[in-house]
């Protein structure tokens, strides 16, 4: 179908009108455009579908395809307004919370931190472009997948996506992702820091003090950008005091 | 810099500006994928994975959740490693990142300034996007894919105009430079370190981080 191509293409650029009145809401609707075409020959329907398609809606990008594709079905069943609005607002949410703890909790992390591995184990660029690819297909797939259970399911589409492989891949991408992150941090540092000539004594007091100063920050959030300029800042000034 | 590799880093700067949030989200922004190219670009590959892999660090603290102000670490690592390349790699980390860090949160700001341009375009728009008139949804969305294409060639013009200068400053002596290395390298731990627990959020899950650190440090005694 030439409609559900166009609209997969589009999902690769849903957030470029994200707003705080909206967030994806216009995104979503120029996405939905395309499925949308069968509507033309009624105008009365196609206002109304489009005005609804382009109210507030957020979830992660990558899983939005599937509200796409079900507030596309519901509107090609021609089911009632107000409860194609109410799928919206009911899909918001989870599919928010799924594709953050899968995506930006898990695959993301994990994916740098096997790239930054094979960065120390010398696999340099050959690892990073393995990495991209494999993230990007994966990215590509997970749009697709869910922009067709949501044409199939329609109303229904919550139902399959929960019982889909989606909520028991989540937990395990996070525990990949520290898995990963775990074993960069000494290896990374020891490729920083003792590549530079630096003695083993100063990584192993980077890393600790790094993971002292990680832990309090459980209670109390702090910027590490921000403590790393004003350490610089200090450093510059104390080295400029005693020349 | 000779004229090729500065079109190409600001063509590249822009790139992974767009990839941030606005078109395929695709890990061309991480500093890590950003840094390496730009170290290709500038055909010193070591600088683009050091740098990289440093404000990688930093940037693995943050969650792109849409209605956060996150840093924008892709343009800010591509002026940090121009900034960066050819020189002897531990004295220009510390320059480097510091720029790196900075560029990025300026670039935190550009996108509060696009989503204010947006949220203009959808305020003008709304009755029409309302009465689901065609056209206006594309419209308004084409308009912010624009105004991100702008900031992103902004912020990576501004980058590598503040590299550029970066040559100007008076040189640190071989201990401040060293000095430095450490402090944006200890920075970037705590800020991998502190992101990955705040994420882990349970014991178990912090069970699997200490695992995993086990097993790096496993491997550094075995090489």
């Amino acid at each position: 179908m030439i409609g559900r191509g166009r609209t997969f293409l589009r999902l690769a650029a849903l957030q470029a009108s994200w707003t705080y009145e909206r967030m994806q809401g216009v995104g979503i609707s120029f996405a939905m455009e395309p499925l949308l075409e069968p509507l033309a020959a009624d105008s009365d329907r196609a206002r109304a579908a489009r005005a609804r398609s382009a109210q507030y809606f957020n979830a992660h990008p990558f899983l939005a395809g599937a509200a796409v594709g079900a507030l596309a079905r519901a509107e090609l069943d021609a089911e009632p307004g107000e409860r194609i609005l109410r799928l919206r607002i009911a899909l918001s949410g989870p599919l928010g919370a799924l594709g953050d703890q899968l995506f930006w909790a898990g695959i993301l992390p994990a994916a740098m931190g096997l790239a930054m591995i094979g960065v120390t184990q010398g696999y340099g660029l050959g690892i990073i472009a393995v990495v991209v690819l494999g993230y990007n297909l994966l990215r590509i797939a997970v749009t697709a997948w869910g922009l067709r259970v949501g044409l199939s399911h329609g109303l229904r589409v919550a139902h399959a996506i929960s019982e889909s492989w989606l909520p028991g891949a989540a937990p395990r991408a996070g525990n990949v992702a520290a898995v990963l992150i775990g074993v960069a941090v000494p290896l990374v540092a020891s490729w920083l820091l003792r590549g530079s000539g630096q003695p083993v004594r100063a990584t192993v007091l980077v890393v600790a003090g790094a993971v002292a100063l990680g832990a309090l920050t459980l209670r109390r959030p702090l910027s590490a950008p921000g403590l790393t300029v004003g350490g610089a800042a200090l450093t510059l000034l104390l080295r400029w005091s005693t020349a | 810099m000779t004229e090729f590799p500065l079109m190409a880093l600001l063509i590249w700067g822009t790139v992974v500006g767009l990839d941030l949030a606005s078109m395929l989200q695709g890990l061309f922004s991480r500093p890590l994928v950003a840094g390496a190219v730009a170290g290709i670009i500038l055909n010193d590959p070591m600088a683009g994975l050091r740098i990289g892999v440093t404000l990688e660090l930093f940037a693995l603290d943050v969650l792109p959740v849409g209605a956060s102000r996150y840093p924008d670490y892709g343009a800010a690592t591509v002026a940090a490693v121009a900034a960066g390349a050819g020189e002897s790699w531990t004295a220009a980390l510390g320059p480097s990142v510091l720029l790196g860090l900075l560029l990025a949160h300026l670039g935190g700001w550009t996108i509060v300034l696009h989503r204010r341009v947006t949220a203009w375009a959808l305020a003008r728009a709304e009755h029409k996007l309302d009465r689901g008139e065609p056209g206006v949804a594309s419209r308004v969305h084409l308009l912010g894919l624009t105004s991100d294409l702008v900031r992103s060639a902004a912020l990576a013009a501004l980058g590598l105009a503040a590299a550029a200068l970066l040559d100007y400053a008076p040189r640190l002596d071989v201990g401040t430079e060293r000095a430095l290395a450490i402090v944006v390298v200890a920075g970037g731990f705590v800020a991998v370190i502190g992101g990955a627990l705040r994420r882990a959020g349970t014991l178990r899950r912090m069970v699997w981080l200490a695992g995993g650190m086990a097993l790096g440090a496993l491997g550094l005694g075995l090489s």
